[in-house]
């Protein structure tokens, strides 16, 4: 391990790195961009959710990038991260629903538009979110036993496709962001059905 | 019931303009410009329409209303033609891309087809005024807007349209090496929409040249565009260069890009939601974060304009 590395391995420096989205915010409101004085429910609600999902995409490529790259030092850095980013997009996507409730205004809108798919999609990833995040700790693991946290952890895999759904539901013209945001775990679990295949034909 | 049902062809005292101030651009360049220097000069000539004065309609002075500020409406714009992203419209739209001169194109079912610069079109209806709008984008966000412009009316009135002639066409510019975003494919470019006759004959049905008593900014729809305040912004086609009166319904742009969502009508409708979000309320913009709801109004506030138009129809279907 160099030392760039293991500096790469401290928390600190993790925890800075999933701030980034916060301190960032702050550049277009700072300068008055008319986007976020237009409208600040809809900015903020977009914004923390792309980085939700940006975050989402991170953990979900920590797998696939373990098993194609074992030995790059900077894959086992996120795998030794891997925790600790995996709440960190529980924490966004929190921070996305809290703002969703400001920007509906009533919890009668707030509570009416569940019934849409576009919206269910969220919540339901969100509370799947909520149950890896609860079992994200050695004691769940313990109590659970790796075989079943395990499978629990898989759920993940259905919260990829809701948040597909969900971003791809939002937007009007093409599905451009949707396939910007998800290709590099597309890309990369695609590879890793290839290895897994190839390894199980030369057993 | 008191409905106030005006014929479209008589417009109210308020809102003719002297025939003092009918005018000409090119004039009035002539005449101040040159007293005032080149400053107010090149000012002035900065698009289409800026030397008619125009004066408020005191029936649409928006004395209840609590009007956007300008910066917003200029900074915060959905003109796919340049971009999806509302704040950079603004830039997009002022890089090279030229409303003036501007022909416009009226053909079709008439008597009187005609290719009209803009400038000439606003002498030729008699100059402008102002109306003070609700602006309701149909995805739920509001704003409202002095607009300077005449009504649509008087387009028809010009063309002199034949019976069989059922509804209107509008067609936007068609540039891609001007507005990058008509490079892309996923819109069928140009965007068009259309009208009913009894729509567009409606006292309400406007066409705008100018915002706040300025020609209109390239990124609210220079130099001429539709404005029908009781339908979603999307109906409210920007930079028109053609109007066809034709006899079948035209398919507008977003009903053909997704006619779940995206009806001909696009009437403001607080009981038909869209299906990712409910249409009851609505963000005003620039209201901030806490309290920038407020109720959607049935046809944003004019049903007593319009209502009629739409008797015996199914709103909930003919979305």
């Amino acid at each position: 391990m160099n030392t760039f590395t293991r500096w790469l391995r401290k928390k600190w420096i993790l925890y800075i790195f999933l701030c980034i989205p916060v301190f960032y915010v702050f550049v277009p409101i700072s300068q008055y961009d008319t986007e976020y004085l237009a409208d600040p429910a809809k900015y903020l609600l977009e914004y923390v959710g792309k980085a939700a999902t940006i975050l989402f995409v991170i953990v979900s490529c920590i797998t696939p990038l373990k098993l194609l790259f074992p030995k790059v030092s900077l894959v086992n850095v996120l795998v030794f991260h891997r925790r600790q980013i995996g709440v960190s997009v529980f924490v966004y996507a929190m921070l996305h629903l809290v703002i969703y409730y400001f920007y509906t205004g009533t919890w009668e809108i707030f509570i009416e538009d569940w019934k849409k798919l576009f919206i269910l999609s969220g919540i339901l990833a969100l509370v799947l979110l909520l149950v890896l995040t609860a079992t994200s700790n050695n004691w769940s693991v313990k109590k659970l036993g790796a075989k079943r946290w395990k499978q629990i952890h898989r759920l993940s895999y259905l919260i990829m496709l809701l948040l597909i759904f969900h971003q791809a539901a939002q937007e009007k013209t093409g599905y451009r962001e949707t396939a910007i945001y998800f290709a590099p775990l597309i890309i990369l679990q695609s590879f890793r059905l290839v290895k897994i295949g190839m390894k199980k034909a030369k057993d | 019931m008191n409905i106030k049902n005006r014929k479209s062809w008589e417009l109210p005292e308020s809102a003719v303009t002297p025939e003092k101030n009918y005018l000409n651009r090119r004039h009035f360049l002539k005449t101040v410009g040159m007293g005032s220097g080149a400053l107010l000069g090149a000012s002035l000539a900065k698009g289409a329409s800026s030397g008619f004065p125009s004066i408020l309609n005191q029936d649409f002075n928006g004395e209840d209303l609590e009007k956007t500020p300008y910066d917003l409406i200029k900074g915060y714009n959905n003109f796919y033609e340049f971009t999806t992203d509302k704040g950079d419209v603004q830039k997009l739209a002022n890089k090279g891309w030229q409303t003036e001169p501007w022909d416009i194109e009226i053909k079709g079912l008439v008597d009187n087809p005609l290719k009209i610069e803009v400038n000439d079109l606003i002498k030729k209806v008699g100059g402008i005024e102002q109306r003070v709008y609700r602006f309701r984008c149909v995805e739920a966000w509001s704003m409202v807007i002095p607009w300077d412009g005449f009504p649509l009316k008087k387009i028809i009135d010009l063309a002199q349209p034949k019976s069989e002639a059922k509804y209107m066409k509008f067609t936007t510019f068609y540039d891609p090496k001007n507005a990058p975003g008509q490079r892309g494919r996923s819109i069928d470019w140009p965007y068009v929409e259309g009208l009913t006759m009894d729509e567009a004959s409606n006292e309400l049905a406007f066409m705008a040249t100018g915002i706040y008593g300025k020609p209109i900014p390239n990124q609210n729809g220079a130099p001429i565009r539709l404005v029908v305040p009781w339908k979603y912004g999307f109906k409210s086609i920007k930079s028109i260069v053609k109007i066809e009166f034709v006899k079948r319904r035209p398919l507008n742009t977003w009903q053909a890009l997704q006619p779940r969502e995206y009806g001909f009508y696009a009437n403001v409708n607080p009981k038909v939601d869209h299906p990712r979000w409910s249409q009851a309320s609505e963000r005003v913009i620039g209201a901030g974060f806490f309290s920038s709801r407020k109720p959607t109004l049935m046809f944003n506030g004019y049903e007593e304009q319009v209502a009629h138009l739409y008797e015996g129809l199914d709103l909930k279907k003919n979305y």
